[in-house]
């Protein structure tokens, strides 16, 4: 059994972040064993130098992207007085489960979402509609089709800029439940869609172990 | 931080943070490095006792043979490339030089000071030339402490065994070490 000693910071290094995939000394001796010749390095040495190199291969993953570039272009947003009903359609046909609401000036009014439409019919969530199905008042259906979409919409929404970086859009994310949010240009017109398993497929967080 | 506090944490770097060295390496590792250091240190040997037999100031200085560790050795290291190899010679004989030259007309003074002097500024310098060699250190160090023969030579020294000797163990090294197809030297240049 290898000695899982723990180990202090070394000496003058820079404390790694805390989510760093962690190596104990035998994974290191062991490649240092597949590797001919001899290695001056400690493990401990590697361990720092890796945990460092790892932060800094993240920082470069992230650093490339923008959110123009990750945007999902052409989508067709709702409009602040269309029906819920149309909404609804709108966001089906599409198969997003939020779409951004843009005014006649073009600017994003606000984002309409599923939950928007789940709580106008006094519900939580999709299992609890099911779960009340039998009980669902008619009446507070027909209320809810014919509503308008900037009665339900959450507004102001959360925009990202076109020229948004990884943490920026990271930060924006945090600051709301939702999984998508508005991409806008300059002069705050809607560019596109940015979804947020979009965002993580394309930082690979997955391969650096984030 | 309370004064114990500093104390325990700076007694347990005492204890060491890794455990275990690295892994021993194969048996053909260790006979490429026997043969590495056996030609290079002989081809140094032969060329002395040709060129510069009757004299302690020749070709063949003792920290050769450290050098021989690290270029056969653990030819990887970046301490054994040939910046350093080169490089940490010659920097550190100059400066052994240079101490002898200037503390060597004080006896007394000179024994007591210049080695420390020389071996510390040897490192100070190739740290800053990142030319960090150790067996620089014991070149500058022989400057010093050596004998009538090796201080007579003066900025010769520099030149052989310091700057001789080491190309010589560099040549030996490009020709052994790239031999067998598990080795490669060098990793770099400069």
């Amino acid at each position: 059994m290898p000695d899982q000693r723990k180990t202090g910071p070394l000496p003058g290094a820079q404390q790694p972040p805390a989510d760093a995939f962690e190596l104990d000394d035998e994974d290191v001796l062991d490649a240092m064993r597949q590797i001919p010749g001899y290695l001056d390095i400690s493990t401990e040495d590697f361990r720092a130098i890796y945990r460092l190199a790892h932060a800094h291969a993240r920082q470069r993953l992230l650093r490339g992207l923008r959110a123009a570039e990750l945007m999902r272009t052409g989508i067709r947003p709702l409009a602040p007085d269309s029906s819920l009903h149309d909404a609804a359609e709108c966001l089906v046909q599409q198969g997003l489960k939020a779409l951004p609401v843009v005014a006649a000036d073009g600017s994003v009014a606000g984002m309409l979402t599923e939950n928007d439409f789940l709580g106008c019919l006094g519900v939580r969530s999709v299992l609890d509609l099911l779960l009340r199905l039998d009980a669902a008042a008619p009446a507070d259906v027909a209320r809810c089709r014919d509503a308008r979409v900037s009665a339900l919409m959450s507004a102001p929404a959360i925009c990202v800029a076109e020229q948004a970086r990884a943490p920026e859009m990271l930060r924006a994310f945090r600051r709301h439940a939702g999984r998508s949010m508005p991409v806008i240009d300059a002069d705050g017109r809607l560019r596109g869609l940015l979804l947020r398993k979009d965002l993580l497929h394309a930082a690979h967080l997955d391969d650096v172990g984030a | 931080m309370s004064l114990r506090r500093s104390c325990s944490r700076y007694f347990s770097k005492w204890r060491g943070t890794t455990r275990g060295s690295p892994p021993r390496v194969s048996s053909a590792e260790v006979l490429w490095s026997w043969v590495g250091a056996f030609v290079g240190i002989a081809l140094v040997t032969w060329l002395n006792t040709r060129w510069f037999s009757g004299t302690d100031a020749g070709l063949l200085i003792g920290s050769l043979g450290a050098s021989a560790v690290l270029v056969y050795g653990a030819a990887r290291s970046p301490l054994a490339q040939p910046r350093n190899l080169v490089g940490g010679h010659v920097l550190s004989a100059l400066v052994g030089v240079g101490c002898w030259q200037l503390l060597g007309h004080w006896p007394g003074v000179a024994e007591l000071l210049a080695p420390g002097l020389a071996v510390a500024s040897a490192i100070a310098l190739m740290h800053l030339t990142r030319t960090l060699h150790p067996p620089g250190g014991a070149t500058a160090l022989i400057a010093v402490i050596g004998s009538e023969d090796i201080h007579a030579a003066g900025l010769w020294y520099v030149l052989i065994p310091a700057g001789l000797g080491p190309t010589l163990l560099l040549g030996v090294a490009l020709v052994v070490n790239n031999l067998p197809a598990t080795r490669r030297y060098p990793e770099t240049w400069w």
